[in-house]
């Protein structure tokens, strides 16, 4: 981790961040990408403040589940290609409410990534309705699958059938395997 | 030199064809030189039994030829699922070249004749899969790669794939290995091909005759096997 870096259009970047909006933390991971928590108020101006100035590619949308702290955080990845910088927005919001307000006017290609959030953690992201739809699970019929809370070996075990076998492997407990 | 012409000459004795016979009378040295297998077994027809051959054991004279030709003429889809996939085009190409074996890529499961299962299957592809086998003309042979298939492998706790292929569409062979390397999977061929030649991978018989049983396990674990996508849709 470190506090700066000389790459150039990093600093500049962060400094810039720091003076418009309500950054909370910054950390350089590498020379090149930079972590940014926001808060969540200002994300949306942030991204199109920094589409305007180079950083046209959404690279990934995603979220982490802090089940103890009851948020979600979504994580929302730019990159620049004439620089080669990276930066990583993070917000906080409510697990409960799990509620966000859609990207997909900034950045049309965060409509499946926001599909995706939405399946794997619950979150609904307003103005993107076609992020309600299923993707990947079809037909799903539980809590949503990447919550810490859901048990997945659990479901696996209730909904598909396993083999069984006459000899139970492993019951010894790794007995030494005897060479001769 | 003269040994050899004598052994030659002690071959075409036993071939001698009659040629007043029908096809399914040629001698077994015609189609194959395994004459110890069953299948073999079953083509040598001499004069005397060919004559008093009662219909049904035409009719298994007419299966074993059948069954010898698809046998070697076997056509596979190709629809990869999991990591295992990764070990097919080795086999496919010139190092291993499945075609020695008389075995070709195949586009469409229409024309295919084997489905091979490489590996893991999400809910969301055993429902393609369930399509597609449907999609198949018979006879129609499955292979399942990998522990995964088998009975979920490394995946055996996740929520996101089944664990035991057999319950939803019916396997004539498992190929070990995670992933089985190319050696493994031609070896797994060419089993295949001997079952075939036997007529004992009779998996999709069983599709037809226990239809009820997979459709009730294909309900149970995807709860509706129509797929409802943007593309079906
Ligand atoms: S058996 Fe191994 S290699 Fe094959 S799909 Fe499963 S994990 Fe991948």
């Amino acid at each position: 981790m470190m506090n700066s870096t000389n790459r150039p259009g990093m600093n500049e970047m962060v400094n810039e961040l720091k003076a418009r909006f309500n950054v909370e933390e910054v950390t350089f991971v590498q020379d090149h990408e930079a972590h940014v928590d926001l808060h969540r108020k200002d994300l949306h101006e942030a991204l199109t403040y920094m589409k305007q100035n180079g950083f046209r590619q959404l690279s990934a949308v995603t979220c982490i589940d802090w089940p103890n702290e009851k948020i979600f955080q979504l994580i929302f990845n730019i990159y620049d290609w004439s620089k080669g910088n990276r930066f990583i927005f993070r917000v906080k919001i409510d697990r409960e409410e799990a509620m966000f307000t859609t990207i997909t006017n900034i950045y049309g290609g965060a409509k499946y990534y926001e599909r995706e959030v939405h399946e794997f953690f619950g979150v609904v992201f307003e103005g993107n309705d076609s992020a309600l739809k299923q993707l990947f699970l079809e037909q799903w019929d539980d809590l949503p699958p990447l919550r810490k809370d859901f048990d997945s070996r659990a479901y696996s075990d209730r909904k598909y059938v396993k083999r069984e076998y006459k000899t139970s492997f492993g019951e010894k407990g790794g007995e030494p395997f005897e060479r001769n | 030199m003269a040994k050899k012409a004598n052994i030659k000459k002690d071959k075409v004795k036993k071939i001698v064809i009659d040629k007043s016979k029908s096809i399914i009378d040629a001698p077994s040295g015609m189609f194959s030189d395994k004459i110890n297998e069953p299948f073999a077994h079953e083509m040598i027809v001499s004069k005397d039994r060919s004559e008093n051959l009662t219909p049904k054991q035409r009719k298994r004279k007419w299966k074993s030829m059948a069954n010898y030709f698809s046998a070697n003429s076997l056509w596979m889809l190709m629809y990869c699922t999991g990591c295992c996939a990764i070990e097919l085009p080795q086999a496919m190409t010139s190092r291993y070249d499945m075609e020695r074996l008389g075995m070709g890529p195949m586009a469409t499961p229409r024309q295919a004749d084997i489905l091979l299962i490489t590996g893991y299957l999400s809910l969301k592809t055993l429902r393609r899969l369930i399509y597609t086998y449907e999609q198949m003309s018979e006879p129609k042979y499955v292979v399942g790669f990998g522990p995964c298939t088998l009975n979920g492998g490394i995946y055996h706790d996740s929520h996101a794939v089944i664990n035991q292929l057999d319950q939803y569409v019916p396997i004539d062979l498992y190929i070990a290995g995670c992933m089985p390397k190319p050696e493994a999977v031609m070896n797994g061929f060419q089993d295949l091909i001997d079952l075939i030649e036997v007529g004992e991978a009779t998996g999709w018989k069983d599709y037809h005759a226990r239809y009820e049983w997979y459709k009730q396990n294909q309900k149970e674990a995807l709860g509706e096997v129509m797929i409802h996508d943007e593309f079906h849709e």
